[in-house]
């Protein structure tokens, strides 16, 4: 229970600060005005202009909240180090591995925050352009804030080890390939060469697989979206983080504070 | 205080850092072995890169120990739990500074276990003990230096811990600060706590600390009472003297008694045991003995002896 409180405390803080972020509110007020951007975009087609919309209003919200993610998530430990506000909460009966999740929780809850208010303003966006909204738009939203959930776990863990400069390029790299590693499988499979195809599978298989929550497609053409859809990514995205989480902890614990 | 309990105590402690890009290992602390007792101020002394703040990280789990061992109140540094025990202040204390004081105190009071009404209660003591009820609720961003150590004090305080580990609390402060932290340190030691302090601020050790350890490039010069520390060496006496003929003025300085003075007045130095000799030759040349005053090495006069022993790569002092 105390454990609890102790990361509560953290995560509660790191909104605090993380909410505090000029670069924050510059990245939402751009990511408004990009899904606001696709009304725009919808009058230059005569056909589909709801999906259109809808469709750029999805690509911003997990554009920005890919970019939101990294960029506030990978300074917050760094933050804490550099300034040396860590000597003192660790000096409490507090473990490294508590306060590194309490900074994750706390920037998921932010970064959760921020979608609520991007997923709020895409929503009214289709309201005033007459675009019908369905159950499948919510799962798909649900499912970006998973997916924005599972790239903090991968800003954490760079960085717990190293700068901010290095984890923002590690993290921006394993992102993008984690939207290519579908691909990347089935173009392997499709060579001729064992090697090749083994090698695209195991890194399919230990990459993450970001493409599993996108169900915004789905979502804009009104497509069936079943339960297994969400569950399925949901597992996915909560083994990874907690595989990432247990090495960014595992790392974090022998670092020194020089 | 020689039968209190020895409540942190370091065997052999030797630290590696890994440097540049070969990893190449540089050791900061060469087995170091010393005792903080029960109830004591003890002042960890040395000059700055010594080794002084990589001790304090080390007990405080900071930083690992690539050797030895280092325990507090018979815990391994390592462990999490037994820091409800200790307080921290580390040098140059940053806060949350868009936090207000009274905010960040229950922070740290929640993070330590505390809760509910305890927290509130806790906290109001804290401001008022460090002597910040009026700034409780102004942001951390408008305290000067001092005041952030005072609410870093009330922070490494606001569990009630047994030891209290200080990196430099004075460090950086004017005169009043200082005599203010000073002051609060004594406070702690009234209220039965130990205070371990690093510091390289001479005076500050002389006011407060019951004992000291000097570290000098990585290695423990000296560990004892303060005042053993400066009572240590020849003892000798300051004589003055006025109307000291050419003929005694050059046998006193033969003899290696260096003389420094204006007009008919000098002053020189005398060893204890040459005191009666040097009187008895001056009244008899017809001096003046103007006063006899007992010399007793400053702690400044020792550290820089120690570390002057450290870079000529001496012994233990």
């Amino acid at each position: 229970m105390s454990a609890l409180v102790r990361i509560g405390t953290i995560a509660a803080n790191t909104v605090r600060e993380a909410i505090r972020h000029r670069v924050l509110y510059t990245l939402l007020f751009f990511s408004i005005l990009l899904i606001g951007t696709g009304v725009l975009l919808s009058t230059l087609s005569y056909v589909e202009r709801d999906r259109i919309l809808q469709n750029v209003g999805f690509a911003a919200i997990r554009l920005f909240g890919v970019a939101i993610a990294i960029f506030v998530g990978i300074g917050l430990i760094h933050r804490e180090v550099d300034r040396r506000t860590i000597y003192t909460i660790l000096s409490k009966p507090l473990s490294r591995s508590e306060f590194l999740l309490g900074k994750y929780v706390g920037l998921v809850a932010t970064l959760w925050l921020q979608l609520g208010i991007m997923s709020a303003a895409f929503l009214g966006f289709s309201a005033l352009a007459g675009a019908a909204v369905n159950g499948g738009h919510a799962a798909a939203l649900v499912l970006v804030g998973v997916e924005l959930a599972l790239v903090v776990a991968v800003a954490t863990l760079f960085s717990a080890f190293t700068t901010p400069m290095l984890a923002s390029l590690f993290a921006t790299g394993i992102v993008a390939i984690g939207h290519l590693s579908r691909d990347l499988r089935e173009l392997g499979l499709q060579s001729q060469i064992d090697a090749v195809r083994w090698v695209t599978t195991a890194l399919h298989r230990v990459l993450p697989d970001l493409r599993s929550f996108d169900l915004g497609t789905q979502a804009v053409h009104a497509l069936p979206v079943t339960a297994a859809d969400v569950v399925f990514p949901l597992l996915y995205a909560a083994g990874y983080v907690t595989v990432l989480l247990v090495a960014a902890a595992w790392i974090f614990e022998r670092r020194d504070f020089r | 205080m020689a039968g209190r309990e020895e409540i942190v105590s370091v065997t052999e402690l030797v630290k590696e850092f890994r440097v540049g890009l070969r990893a190449r290992r540089k050791r900061v602390l060469h087995g170091i072995t010393f005792g903080v007792r029960e109830g004591e101020i003890f002042g960890f002394v040395g000059p700055n890169g010594a080794g002084k703040t990589t001790t304090l990280k080390i007990l405080m789990g900071l930083i690992f120990a690539t050797s030895g061992s280092a325990r507090v109140l018979g815990h391994d540094v390592t462990e999490t739990a037994f820091r409800r025990q200790i307080g921290f202040l580390p040098e140059n204390p940053y806060f949350y500074d868009y936090l207000t004081g009274r905010e960040i105190l229950r922070f740290y009071a929640r993070l330590s276990g505390l809760s509910g009404g305890r927290i509130d209660a806790r906290v109001a003591t804290l401001l008022e003990w460090v002597g910040l009820v009026h700034a409780a609720d102004a942001r951390l961003r408008t305290y000067s230096k001092g005041m952030l150590q005072r609410i870093g004090i009330a922070q490494a305080l606001v569990h009630d811990p047994k030891v209290v580990f200080l990196d430099e609390p004075m460090s950086g402060l004017d005169p009043i600060g200082r005599k203010e932290i000073r002051d609060l340190v004594l406070r702690l030691q009234a209220d039965g706590k130990t205070v371990f302090m690093n510091t390289h601020i001479l005076s500050d050790v002389e006011a407060v600390c019951d004992r000291v350890a000097i570290i000098v490039q990585g290695r423990i010069r000296y560990e004892g009472g303060t005042h053993d520390f400066l009572d240590a060496g020849e003892r000798a006496c300051d004589v003055a003297l006025r109307g000291v003929p050419a003929e005694l003025a050059q046998r006193l300085e033969d003899a290696g008694l260096g003389l420094r003075g204006v007009g008919d007045r000098v002053e020189l130095r005398v060893p204890e045991k040459q005191v009666g000799e040097v009187l008895g030759a001056a009244l008899a040349a017809g001096a003046e003995v103007v006063s006899v005053n007992p010399h007793r090495r400053s702690l400044e006069e020792i550290f820089l002896s120690a570390v002057e022993a450290g870079a000529e790569g001496k012994g233990a002092a």
